[in-house]
Parts: structure tokens; sequence; C-alpha cells
């Protein structure tokens, strides 16, 4: 059941899109664009740094293959990190507004004196907004769910916490998180500069996480 | 990558993952069972909940109730005290409803007036004469919460120490708060408190995920170069995560006051507190106790807001002595 579940989160983004992340990109700029490299810094659970990488396939329906990896600050280097690859399609394409679907498989870890988490998840996202060849503005509805966890805990949390704590994949869902915003960018040249911000909430719209919000500001260099 | 690439590739992924899974949600995987799931451990049944508790010494000897920290945290860092029981005294141990290994409820259940409803539980279910003698000793929040009792009762009580109380009322424990709990934003520490967010949610009663969360959240108390001079890691069974929301909810909603009658209880009180711990102190102990008319402040060396843990053999013979003066 795990394994299908991780197929579900990670492979099958391959056989539709085959790579992808959910980019905020200007989509009138993206004519003639092939190749997108972006990089940014926000507020993604903690302060965060991402760098990433859109490929525009030639079809009649714009599609992107994304690929991201983020890590958050902190002293120790490559402890936490998120990567995700994915897709995003472009359904409604009048000449101004704009409606878009993305779909992120995703793979992330975590790690702290007492515990490892790995975790498998996904995430989709649905992007509504009006676009100009200068700028555009768009609502953002997303939601992320760590689907399968793998949890390893150190010899510190069994001495002083629970001795009997089970190592192991978890399951059903760890955890699941809604996020809604805007996004809002300026574009010139070959380039865009993207700013998100929004609220975060979890799946029962009862309790948060610690900091509710997000914030990414980004730069796309656009390549033909 | 062509298709035989990618279906092998998620074949090799079901044969690595085909492993056993286990339920996050079943107690006793990643969080012990509590008292309402393992009837072998040591429980009362009080107030209409089922408190994880342990008492040692004479069932008629003075009683000295130990009241742990959080809300949220249990009384195992505070067990040490039991050495007491050597000294003629009862020593009364209990997971406060909601936290450790006592029952969990709804988060709408909780409030300050039902934990004082549930001391005086405690205490009448353990006293065997009305004239045996009762003492409170409170660690951080367990303090704060002998302060409410007191507050409320100022004369069904014998004596009272107060080890580091977090603020006897809201302004005291935002200051507090603000002193011991600063975060630098780009810090490891820091990271490592929020960035799980998108590991772990948990739903309001999902108390097996949101104790879990709360567990591996304490590696931040003892950081390195943390305000509160806290040695390293200390033992607790489990955390109570939605009984510790309950009450954030509660001091920023409605606010609390656990002073307005202390200056009644004529009975000399102790405090204690802990050299390292910079959020505190002398001047903070000196605060919290005016509210008293009659006072003692100690400072145990080299330690800090654990200091029943890190340092009892320092605090033993202060409480032992404490005691004593009014036994």
């Amino acid at each position: 059941m795990k394994a299908i579940r991780i197929l579900i989160a990670f492979i099958v983004p391959f056989f539709i899109y085959q790579k992808g992340m959910a980019q905020t990109v200007n989509w009138i700029e993206l004519k003639d664009t092939k190749h997108i490299m972006t990089a940014g810094i926000g507020w993604d659970y903690s302060v965060s740094y991402y760098l990433g990488y859109a490929y525009q396939l030639n079809t009649k329906v714009p599609i992107m293959l994304t690929t991201n990896f983020s890590i958050p600050s902190g002293e120790r280097l490559l402890d936490d990190y998120k990567t995700k690859i994915g897709g995003q399609i472009l359904l409604l394409n009048k000449s101004n507004l704009k409606g878009s679907i993305a779909f992120n498989g995703i793979y992330r870890r975590y790690e702290n004196p007492l515990a490892k988490l790995q975790n498998f998840g996904s995430e989709l996202k649905g992007t509504f907004g009006y676009y100009k060849p200068k700028w555009f503005v768009a609502g953002e509805v997303g939601f992320d769910i760590a689907i399968v966890t793998h949890f390893n805990h150190s010899e510190t949390f069994k001495e002083t916490i629970f001795a009997d704590v089970r190592d192991g994949w978890y399951e059903p869902f760890t955890g699941g998180n809604f996020q809604y915003g805007i996004q809002i960018g300026y574009s010139f040249n070959q380039s865009d500069i993207t700013f998100n911000i929004g609220m975060v909430t979890t799946q029962d719209f009862k309790t948060s996480p610690l900091i509710p919000y997000y914030l990414m500001l980004g730069y796309n260099l656009r390549l033909n | 990558m062509n298709l035989k690439t990618l279906t092998a590739l998620g074949l090799a992924c079901v044969v690595l993952f085909s492993c056993e899974e286990i339920d996050i949600l079943e107690s006793g995987n990643l969080v012990p069972k509590t008292v309402a799931e393992d009837p072998r451990l040591p429980s009362i049944s009080v107030n209409g909940t089922v408190l994880h508790a342990e008492a040692f010494g004479n069932p008629d000897s003075s009683l000295v109730i130990f009241l742990h920290g959080g809300p949220g945290a249990d009384y195992q860092n505070g067990l040490n005290a039991r050495q007491l029981a050597d000294d003629g005294y009862r020593l009364v141990f209990y997971d406060q409803r909601g936290t450790g290994l006592s029952q969990r409820h709804d988060k709408s259940t909780y409030s300050i007036q039902l934990y004082l409803d549930d001391l005086t539980a405690v205490i009448e279910h353990y006293r065997t004469s009305p004239t045996q003698k009762i003492f409170l000793f409170g660690h951080s929040w367990g303090a704060m919460l002998a302060a409410a009792y007191i507050n409320a009762y100022p004369n069904r009580v014998t004596g009272a120490i107060f080890a580091e109380a977090g603020g006897f009322n809201k302004q005291l424990l935002d200051e507090y708060g603000e002193a011991s709990r600063k975060l630098n934003l780009f810090s490891e520490i820091t990271n490592d408190v929020l960035y799980y967010d998108q590991f772990l949610t948990g739903r309001e009663n999902e108390h097996q995920i949101l104790d879990y969360k709360l567990s591996i959240a304490s590696s931040f108390s003892y950081a390195e170069g943390n305000d509160e001079g806290i040695e390293g890691p200390s033992p607790f069974w489990r955390n109570g995560a939605t009984v510790l929301q309950a009450f954030v909810d509660i001091s920023e909603n409605d606010g609390f006051d656990f002073t307005t009658n202390l200056n009644q209880y004529q009975t000399n009180v102790l405090f204690i507190y802990g050299e390292n711990n910079k959020s505190y102190g002398l001047s903070f102990a000196q605060i919290e106790a005016a509210f008293f008319p009659n006072s003692d402040i100690v400072q145990i060396d080299d330690t800090g807001h654990e200091m029943i843990y890190f340092k009892w053999n320092s605090v033993y013979p202060v409480v032992l002595d404490y005691l004593n003066s009014l036994n």
C-alpha cells in the first residue's frame, strides 16, 4: 500500500509531465521560452533557499516540466531539505486571464538531535490570475500532503523519552497542509521577479503550523 | 528517461518500501501508551479522569505533592524528589490531566479551574486524615499552578516551594517567555522546531501525532547556549500537546492572574532558582516572592531551569530544611 502511494506521489508525475514544480511564472512571457532557471529565498516552514529548473514542452496546451531543490537555513547544511518534481499545465488561456494546475511529487528530509524523518508526499496547486507582458497578479491555492514517512530515532530519544519507540515507515498520511495566497511578478528582458505570500493551515482547519505563513521572493531567467 | 527505466525505477521502489508499515495513530509506536490504554501503569481515577500517579513514603506522613512543569510535560524528571520519602514525607507525583501518561481529553474541556479541582481530588485521594499536612512543590508551570491553588484556597496548604515559576500572571509569563524563548530565524535550532510542520500535522485530537511532535521539539530547550541554562536532555514520558495549546489559548484570550489573594497566605514560602538561568535569576524571583508576605529565596548554584533533575543534590537540602521548618 505504501509503495503504491509512493508511486502515486513520486513516480506518476514522471509519466504525466516527466518533471516539474509549481513555478511562479508570467505565462504571457513564456511564448518562446524553453528553459527557466529559478532561484529564491523565503519562508517555507523556515527560512529557506531554493534553486529550480523548468522546461517548457512544445505542445499546443502550455506545459512546463519542473524540478526544485530547497534547503532551510541552519548550521547543518543537508540535514534538512526538500525536492520537488512535477509539472504545470495552463488550462485556462485567455488573453490576459490564465489558470494553471501544478502537481508535484515531493521527497523531503528532516533531522534534529532526536529524530530523522524522510517523507514522500505530493502537492497540488491551482493558480488563477491576470497577466500582462510586464507584470502579473494571481491567486493560488495548494494542498501539500505527507503521504508516508520514515522515522528513525536517536539514542538520546530512546534514552530520555521512549525506549520502545518503533523506527520504520509510518502511515496513514502523517500530515497535510493547505496553502492559499497571492503571487505577483514583474517581467523585464528575459527575467521575472516574483513574490508569493500567503497562509498555511492544517488539513482540519483547526490547527496551524507554528508560523502559519509562507513568503517567497524569486528570480526567473528565461532562455530560448 | 524512457518507459523501461521508469518502470524499473517504480518496481525498485515497490521492493524497497514494501516492508512493514506502522500505524502512526496507535499509541505505543511513536509515543508510549497512556493509563487509558495500558492498565498496568500506576494510576488513580479522580474528578472524572484517570491520572498517571505514584506515591512514595508512609501514607500517614505529611504529603508533598509534586507539580510538574509544562503545561504539557510530566513528572519523570522530578522523581529525584522521592528522596524526601526517606525523610518522613509522603511524596505524591501525578501527570496532570491530558499530559504525560494521564488520560487525554478534548481541548475544549481544559481550564485552570479544572486543574485546581484535579489537584484537590489528588490531595483527597492520598490524604489519610483531615490533619495531615499538605505541601506543594511546583516546578516551572507546576509552580504557577501551586500559586493558583494557594490564590484560590489560601487555607488548604501547609507550605509551598516554587522552583522557577514561569510567571504568576499574564504579564510576568510574557516577560519570562520573551526572555527565555528567543528565536534566531537563521539558526539550526529554530529550524529544528519549525521545518517539521510539513511532515507532521495532526488533527486537533490526534494526540499521538501532536504529542510526538512536541516531544521531538524538546531539543530546542537544551540547545547549546540556551538562556535557561539547561544542561542537556532530561527524561520525560510523553508531552501533552493539546492541553498545552488549550492553556496557551486561555492565556492569550482570557489572561490570568494568580496573585490576587497571595497576600493572605501568611506562611513562609520558598523560592529556588538556578544560577545559570539568565531569564529568571534573583530579580524575577524577588518579583514573584513579593506577592507573598513571607518568603525565602535561595539560589541553586551551577545549574539552570532543570535544577531538580540536574542538581538535586543541591536542591534537596534546601527543600528539606524548608519542609522540616513547617512540619
